[in-house]
């Protein structure tokens, strides 16, 4: 039976934001990756919690940098996708290929 | 050092973020808004980096409760029935007014016997009053009692006790005006006894919250 587990909307946007970020993500970085190029403004809160819902599914995987005196001495915690998650994502993007073949809505309305 | 490291986000709100966040994200959620907020502050300036605050920990702090619900969604559920079955155990026993009347007559009858009326009326005040203060001192306790079993996540854990508990007394006054308007005095006494108990449940939890934070932050420890 084939996994049916796609990605919601946001979900596929900040694992695309981890990839594209690599080793440099944490919530200020993937925050600010959304924001430059959806234009979508996003609160802190709505990333860690699509990132915890990830980790939990086993699509991203976390550690704690160290602590640094611009962020009050707290640690960043870096993200990276998993190839679970990978595997998510492209099984996501087939499917979304899969449904915009040969319509035209997106070429008329881009 | 530059100077825009002094200058701090509003307090308020950089207390909440604290108080709200998780264990788990304890150092990363404040850690990458005070990092943004201090950019903000060279970039745009004090006022609009404190807005831009302001509106970030109002959208996060939300959804820090339903993180902190993610995560241990069992423990979480187990603590708060468990600190339910206390209140209702507490509300529906007399023990708290047994105590306090046991207490009163025991001054009335071997230290000051009543005469008057007005001696009378004083008493009746303080025996309602008494028992208006035992039962938010006990609420006090559970809140405390709630956080400290939800270890981490003391704050979804008394929050959602205090709304439960809110629901059950908004729908007990529902049905108590649908069916008898109570005398004013009565309602006034209900309305402060359950309403204050809600709000000193979510208070232990910030009691215990912040003792531990004290704690943490005298013996520093990675998560």
């Amino acid at each position: 039976m084939p996994n049916r587990d796609y990605l919601g909307e946001f979900e596929h946007i900040v694992i695309l934001a981890l990839l594209r970020l690599g080793d440099r993500a944490y919530g200020v970085t993937i925050r600010q990756e959304i924001e430059a190029r959806i234009s979508r403004e996003v609160s802190i809160g709505a990333i860690y919690a699509t990132l915890n819902r990830l980790e939990v599914k086993g699509y991203v995987k976390s550690e704690l940098g160290d602590p640094t005196p611009e962020r009050g001495g707290r640690s960043k915690r870096f993200f990276r996708v998993s190839a679970k998650g990978m595997a998510a994502v492209n099984r996501t993007h087939r499917a979304l290929q899969r449904m915009t073949s040969g319509l035209d809505v997106i070429e008329r309305y881009s | 050092m530059p100077r825009t490291s002094l200058i701090r986000p509003p307090i308020i709100a950089a207390w909440l973020v604290d108080l709200l966040t998780p264990y788990e994200q304890a150092e990363s959620i404040p850690g990458d808004l005070l990092e943004e907020f201090s950019d903000l502050v060279s970039k745009s300036g004090v006022a609009i980096a404190r807005r831009w605050y302001w509106r970030q920990s109002v959208k996060t702090i939300g959804l820090l409760i339903g993180i902190g619900f993610c995560v241990a969604p069992w423990s979480i559920v187990g603590t708060v029935l468990g600190g339910y079955l206390l209140l209702a155990f507490g509300a529906s026993r007399s023990w708290v007014e047994d105590a306090i009347v046991g207490v009163i007559q025991f001054r009335r009858h071997h230290v000051t016997p009543y005469y008057s009326n007005l001696e009378m009326e004083n008493y009746v005040f303080w025996l309602n009053a008494s028992i208006l203060i035992g039962h938010l001192l006990m609420s006090l306790l559970i809140g405390c009692i709630v956080a400290a079993v939800a270890k981490g996540r003391e704050m979804v854990a008394t929050v959602t006790l205090g709304f439960i508990w809110t629901a059950i007394v908004v729908k007990a006054i529902l049905v108590l005006v649908t069916r008898h308007w109570p005398e004013q005095a009565f309602l006034l006494h209900f309305l402060v006894d359950q309403f204050g108990s809600s709000g000193l449940i979510v208070m232990g939890g910030v009691i215990v919250r912040e003792s531990r934070s004290a704690i943490s932050r005298r013996r520093p420890s990675r998560v």
